[in-house]
């Protein structure tokens, strides 16, 4: 792996994404040098602590951005519950209450599609268990682009519908277990 | 389609200009409208120079309406902590909701308000871009369906965290609730209370000539870019009383050079008078 060939990680995940993320963050190495962009389907009617738990987990800082925040490497962000979240070209994340995409606030596709314009090819793309298809549109923008696209293998998953989208639409460059995952991320930083 | 001209021929054959608007947010929102209307690019700059009903749906559609009742439910008892002392030293106050949408978050408070023996000395003044929310801010009925889980999730967080020893509100003072037709009213002694009116936040002109103690402005200036979200903080700041309080969306953060000229609380942006070097 060519040092400097990415500058971010996005993971969209749904149903059984939470202890899959867990499991990522816990593993990732301290030093892991670029912003990871995580945006998960979670219930809006439920305080679910999601991003205290994932802090629990996580060696790096996670942060719910507000709008307009710069993004950083070697931190963690969480799309906040009831937000779309976007990549802008400056480099700070961008906000947004408009209507559901994919019966989804925040959407995956919204935050992959994003950075897949802003990143290009230096963007590494990871979609996870879940029992929809959101994500599948923002996956193939990121392929289109020539970024590096990862679906958590279906065999592993909790509900494997969201990973089995992204494969209909693009041959993803990888289909990792969460471990694989893990070790494709960690030979980045060395 | 070149958004920026687009958005120049807007500004020179309507009142609305959306050219300080985000890039990208507001380039999603054109799309969506073009998307949805089905329209050309030629067929849209055609109606925007010759049908006014058209230009009105389409402030609607390219502003984002999302509001709930007792949105971000633990918000409320935490603001309302914070500033009721200094609603209660006083005779009168003033409040503005500026975008405030179809309304939701203007009852919401006004029901607090009278929970807390507040309203009567309360005058409250709501403002949006759209002629069309104005109206349904004055109208003040929603869809029940869409709000039954939000009252029920406020009814929770103050059995938690009871405000001023509130811990439970009867909601049939406040609404007409019609199940079989999907509608939640908000009842009359509420709504006409309010002055609603139509106000675009990118005229820097204030609709209002006296000040106010509290200003809502919650998920608004997320669509507008960093020059125009520091005009609108600057007029917001002129029109608060010393010690008047705003309030933003639970993701939003104030920045730059009007960060030093309030004071953050938990959830609340106090007005300070004092020139403090902390720009960052």
């Amino acid at each position: 792996m060519v040092k400097g060939a990415y500058k971010a990680v996005v993971i969209g995940g749904s149903a059984g994404s939470f202890s899959v993320v867990s499991k990522l963050l816990s593993q990732l190495r301290e030093d892991f040098p670029l912003p990871v962009i995580i945006c998960l389907h979670r219930l809006k009617h439920v305080r679910s602590g999601l991003v205290e738990s994932i802090r629990l987990k996580s060696k790096l800082e996670v942060i719910e951005p507000n709008d307009k925040e710069p993004i950083k490497g070697g931190k963690v962000y969480l799309a906040p519950s009831n937000y779309h979240m976007f990549i802008e070209y400056d480099g700070t994340f961008s906000l947004s209450t408009e209507e559901p995409l994919n019966h989804s606030r925040p959407s995956i596709d919204h935050t992959l599609s994003s950075a897949a314009y802003v990143y290009r090819n230096k963007l590494i793309g990871i979609v996870l268990t879940g029992a929809n298809k959101d994500g599948a549109k923002g996956m193939k923008d990121i392929a289109d682009k020539r970024g590096h696209t990862i679906i958590q293998d279906p065999k592993t998953c909790e509900m494997d519908t969201m990973p089995k989208s992204v494969a209909r639409l693009i041959k993803p460059n990888e289909v990792l277990t969460p471990e694989g995952i893990v070790k494709f991320l960690n030979q980045l930083a060395l | 389609m070149d958004f920026k001209h687009y958005l120049q021929v807007l500004k020179e054959n309507t009142p609305y200009d959306f050219s300080n608007y985000s890039d990208n947010s507001i380039k999603r929102r054109l799309q969506k409208v073009i998307a949805d209307n089905d329209l050309t690019i030629d067929e849209l700059l055609e109606k925007t120079q010759n049908d006014k009903g058209f230009i009105e749906r389409l402030v609607e559609d390219i502003t984002v309406n999302t509001t709930e009742l007792f949105r971000d439910p633990e918000l409320w008892p935490a603001f309302y902590e914070k500033l009721l002392p200094m609603l209660k030293g006083k005779k009168t106050f003033n409040i503005w909701h500026a975008g405030c949408s179809s309304g939701m978050e203007v009852y919401s408070n006004m029901i607090l308000l009278n929970e807390l023996g507040l309203l009567e000395k309360a005058r409250i003044f709501a403002t949006d871009i759209s002629a069309n929310m104005v109206r349904q801010c004055k109208n003040g009925s929603y869809r029940y369906g869409f709000n039954k889980m939000q009252l029920t999730d406020f009814k929770a967080v103050l059995r938690k965290y009871p405000l001023n020893g509130i811990s439970a509100i009867d909601f049939s003072k406040y609404f007409e609730i019609d199940e079989a037709s999907d509608r939640i009213t908000v009842k009359e002694f509420l709504r006409e209370k309010v002055d609603v009116r139509q106000h675009d936040l990118v005229q820097s002109n204030p609709p209002f000539y006296h000040k106010f103690d509290i200003i809502f402005c919650r998920n608004v200036l997320i669509y507008f870019n960093a020059n125009l979200q520091s005009k609108v903080y600057q007029m917001f700041h002129k029109q608060l009383y010393p010690k008047g309080a705003m309030i933003l969306g639970n993701h939003e953060s104030l920045t730059g050079f009007y960060n030093t000229k309030f004071n953050k609380n938990g959830p609340v942006y106090t007005k300070s008078n004092s020139f403090h070097f902390k720009y960052h």
